[in-house]
């Protein structure tokens, strides 16, 4: 694998303003990012991981261009995309494109499949006619979809195949790096499975980048490279995949995974959980130096004053506890 | 010893525009007393209607019929909506996925727990409100005499989910049902949600049906497992025979969709091929038929009975007739 970075991302910020409007006197913001940097390689997976409110989404909104970042940088092969107007980042839309969590909300009711996947094929001029119907038809063959299926409409479809749709909506342009968020977090086991054989098996074709967002722990490891954890808006650990989950050092990365329900009773049996006190603060308060210093059993005094810093401690393993 | 629970041949339909949809198709439950079961499922398989029939809480448009449902001992077929409000409270609690929908938002959490409990027993309304109060202090909830006075927007996903448990318990029943009570939170706070169940069924020594998708959660749970597909039961027995001695090619087939987290080597996924039966018009044969990669002739026309394999193990699949062969005791092998 070519270990060139396509996407750096540096101390990226996405602050929510809250309390905006005429009368409202201060602002409160939303921190839903707070200083995250990550890399994904040329052709690499890179797995983002986190509980509901952490900002993994946001993250990969950010990167689309479809929020305007607070602070920090998007570097899109050597080209700082947040500082690009909307009409310089067009062309970076036909690189980057993003399969979506809910394929029935993400696909528009009133269209048919062909029209959907026509859609960016129109936008970004790349055919018209004739040879726009041969490319649908050859984009549906390619997600294991049938011809017949291009004048149906989404509610037609099952949820596995709406996101059969979905993958060959983002396909339709050729991109070059795709974000994932929770592709098969609305699927039945069975179909996860599927779908997630599709983009691997893309991956190896296209040469694909994905910058796979999930909470679902197992999923990520069976598809990525390079895994990080994040926490309230911050990057808590990363590493490689088998390093991160051999070798966990952030209590909050080993209260996740052990949290994980494993399908195997004899492991049940034998091994016991850390179960998490309480919930995830508001990211509205976060609390001060440590954002998981709330719920940690380890925490000290220092943890509440001073936020830790990612630390490499080896192997590109990266930490933010002060503990360790 | 009478079983707590007795269903035998439960069949529910849903009469629709577009026709009858027969969602559960002929199904066997019996449960003892303080065990747990698991029935897992994909969705529609009719997991959630089975149990959603026999509490008769199914729409209009359901028609359900049955051979027998008992529950300790009192015969439920012709009972009426009113004998089955005495019944829902006290004798069997509910838990359903989405705790926001299922709690009434425009009531406190204090009234929502006190009601099943001032309708089921005589308590006067101050004792009622510290059996609230020491309810919410069992599942789990800080400073729960302030907790009363909120309203259930005010509360966490997790939160909002131990409320409903509170309820469910509240009357100590002899059964709880809980429909996917994990699906709608994170895996941190489904852990503690799992815990607390495990807890309490220690503590008040309920049984617990507990339908899921997930088999990571049931095989944490649960004794024993029913398998569901496409409205009826493929696969049954404890969860050691579900996962170390799998006979029905569907269990296999769902255990291999799962990423496999322990040792380090990465296999590549063995989805399931297809999706699940219409139930509009379901197929003559054996539902997973049409996705099966053993399937053989008859297993498209014949419906295969429920064979046993061993005294808790039954598996319903003509593999294990005694004229298929080839298979060692009826363990399905890798590959």
């Amino acid at each position: 694998m070519d270990n060139h970075k396509l996407l750096e991302i540096k101390d990226l910020k996405m602050y929510f303003n809250i309390n905006k409007g005429l009368f409202k006197k201060d602002n409160k913001f939303l921190k839903a990012v707070d200083g995250v940097s990550l890399n994904v390689n040329r052709g690499g997976t890179y797995g983002l991981v986190g509980e509901s409110g952490c900002g993994k989404t946001t993250v990969g909104r950010t990167v689309l261009g479809l929020y305007t970042a607070t602070g920090g940088e998007v570097i899109y092969d050597g080209d700082n995309l947040t500082q690009k107007s909307e009409k310089e980042f067009f062309p970076y839309r036909k690189k980057i494109q993003m399969i979506f969590q809910d394929p029935m909300t993400s696909l528009d009711p009133t269209k048919t499949v062909g029209e959907i996947i026509g859609a960016p094929l129109s936008v970004h001029n790349i055919c018209s006619g004739k040879e726009r119907t041969e490319r649908i038809r050859y984009l549906i063959n390619l997600v294991g979809l049938k011809p017949d299926h291009i004048s149906r409409y989404p509610h037609e479809f099952s949820g596995g195949q709406r996101q059969r749709v979905g993958i060959a909506r983002a396909l339709a342009v050729e991109p070059e790096f795709i974000v994932c968020d929770e592709p098969i977090s609305s699927l039945d086991v069975s179909i996860q499975a599927q779908i997630i054989n599709i983009l691997e098996e893309f991956q190896e074709k296209f040469g694909f980048s994905y910058l796979f967002i999930s909470h679902d722990l197992s999923m990520v490891r069976h598809i990525s490279q390079k895994v990080g954890v994040m926490y309230l808006g911050h990057l808590v650990e990363e590493a490689e995949v088998d390093e991160l989950y051999n070798n966990m050092q952030h209590p909050y990365t080993k209260a996740l995974m052990s949290a994980i329900p494993i399908a195997d009773p004899d492991i049940n049996r034998r091994s016991s959980r850390i179960i998490l006190e309480g919930d995830v603060p508001s990211p509205i308060n976060p609390p001060s130096g440590c954002p998981f210093r709330t719920r940690c059993s380890y925490s000290k005094d220092i943890c509440s004053a001073e936020k830790p810093e990612l630390r490499n401690i080896g192997r590109n393993h990266m930490v933010a506890c002060h503990i360790i | 010893m009478e079983n707590l629970l007795e269903i035998k041949n439960l069949r529910t339909n849903f009469t629709t525009s577009n026709g009858v949809v027969q969602a559960v198709r002929g199904i066997n439950i019996s449960l003892d007393k303080g065990e747990c079961l698991g029935i897992v499922g994909e969705s529609g398989c009719g997991k959630s209607v089975t149990m959603m029939s026999i509490l008769k809480l199914l729409d209009d448009n359901a028609v359900v019929s049955a051979d027998e449902i008992k529950f300790k001992g009192i015969d439920l077929m012709d009972k009426d909506a009113k004998f089955m409000r005495t019944l829902l409270g006290s004798g069997i609690g509910m838990v359903f996925q989405d705790p926001l929908t299922s709690l009434n938002p425009l009531y406190t959490i204090g009234n929502q727990i006190m009601e099943p409990i001032k309708i089921h027993t005589n308590m006067s309304s101050k004792d009622a409100r510290a059996k609230a109060v020491e309810l919410l202090r069992l599942v789990g909830i800080p400073s729960p005499e302030s907790r009363l006075k909120q309203y259930p927007h005010e509360l966490s996903g997790g939160m909002r989910q131990r409320v409903m448990i509170a309820i469910a318990i509240s009357c100590e029943p002899d059964l709880l049902v809980a429909d996917e009570p994990t699906t709608a939170l994170d895996v941190t706070i489904q852990a503690q949600i799992l815990d607390l169940m495990v807890d309490l069924k220690n503590k008040i020594n309920t049984s617990i049906i507990l339908i899921s998708h997930d088999l990571g959660i049931i095989s944490g749970m649960c004794e024993r497992v029913i398998v569901m597909y496409g409205g009826m039961v493929m696969e049954e027995g404890s969860i050691d025979d579900i996962f170390y001695k799998t006979s029905h090619p569907y269990t296999k087939g769902l255990l291999n969709s799962i990423p496999k987290i322990e040792n380090g080597k990465r296999e590549k996924l063995v989805p399931i091929f297809g999706s699940p039966p219409d139930l509009l018009n379901p197929p003559k044969g054996c539902p997973f038929s049409g996705r099966c990669d053993y399937a053989m002739k008859i297993c498209g026309s014949h419906l295969p009975g429920m064979k046993e394999i061993s005294q808790s193990h039954r598996s319903a699949c003509w593999m294990l007739h005694p004229k298929a062969a080839t298979l060692s005791k009826g363990v399905l092998t890798n590959g």
